[in-house]
């Protein structure tokens, strides 16, 4: 039988976490530049892709207006 | 100081999307300029009760036209569910004018294989400037549905070789027989 829980309103409201500062600095410094660089290979196919289509399929068919 | 980076960073990543959203304005901006690609624009007005009565859009004026200067008109009505006519034959590599109109919904065509793609709105008449490259026969079928016969809304498109794009002695040409 799993013994009762106390209720989360009678819980601390700040809990000091286990987490290293060095480890959390180091973490932050890298994070945000994987984010960008995802970001960046996201919209570089997205242009990539509207050059080709605009590039090879667009203008070869050729005046209208 | 992290602030100050992700200020860095955001100002780096808008002037990156503002370079490209000016490179691709300024190429479709070129290819407007010198390859004479545009979206097909044209305020004209006629009235979907009469068009067929009288005027350009009567039957006897429907499909292509070659005027005295050499021009080339296709005149041609949407209607549910058909084009009319059913084949339109154009010319290699010559400037052509499509003029479509509708009596009855909005319609829509494109043309496979080029660029022509447009709606066919009542009370307006659509119009757009083209040239083919390639012979042979293009699928035109109608893009907005328009009712239940929408799907068997369709025409061809028979792009001619100059020696056989042959007008009559009243300046119409027709497909040639497969």
């Amino acid at each position: 039988m799993v013994p009762d829980q106390p209720p989360a309103a009678d819980a601390p409201s700040e809990v000091a976490d286990q987490v290293d500062e060095r480890a959390l600095a180091e973490a932050m410094r890298v994070v945000p530049l994987g984010a960008g660089v995802l970001a960046g290979l996201a919209v570089a196919l997205l242009v990539i892709g509207y050059l080709l289509i605009y590039l090879l399929v667009f203008l070869p068919r050729g005046t209208v207006g | 100081m992290h602030e100050r980076r992700i200020l860095g960073t955001e100002l780096l990543w808008a002037f990156g999307v503002g370079v490209l959203i000016a490179a691709t304005l300024s190429m479709i901006v070129f290819t407007a300029l010198t390859g004479d690609i545009n979206p097909p624009s044209n305020v004209e007005r006629l009235d979907p009760k009469t068009l067929h009565l009288s005027g350009e859009f009567a039957e006897q004026n429907l499909g292509t036209t070659v005027g005295a200067d050499g021009s080339v008109t296709v005149r041609a009505i949407a209607t549910q569910f058909m084009f009319v006519p059913h084949c339109i034959a154009v010319p290699r590599g010559r400037p052509v004018t499509l003029r479509f109109a509708t009596p009855d919904v909005i319609h829509g065509l494109l043309i496979t294989g080029t660029n022509v793609n447009t709606m066919v709105v009542p009370g307006f008449v659509a119009q757009v400037h083209t040239e083919f490259y390639r012979t042979g026969d293009l699928l035109m079928p109608c893009h907005e549905y328009c009712g239940l016969g929408h799907s068997e809304m369709w025409s061809t498109v028979q792009v001619l070789p100059d020696d056989q794009f042959k007008p009559g002695q009243d300046g119409r040409v027709s497909c040639a027989q497969r």
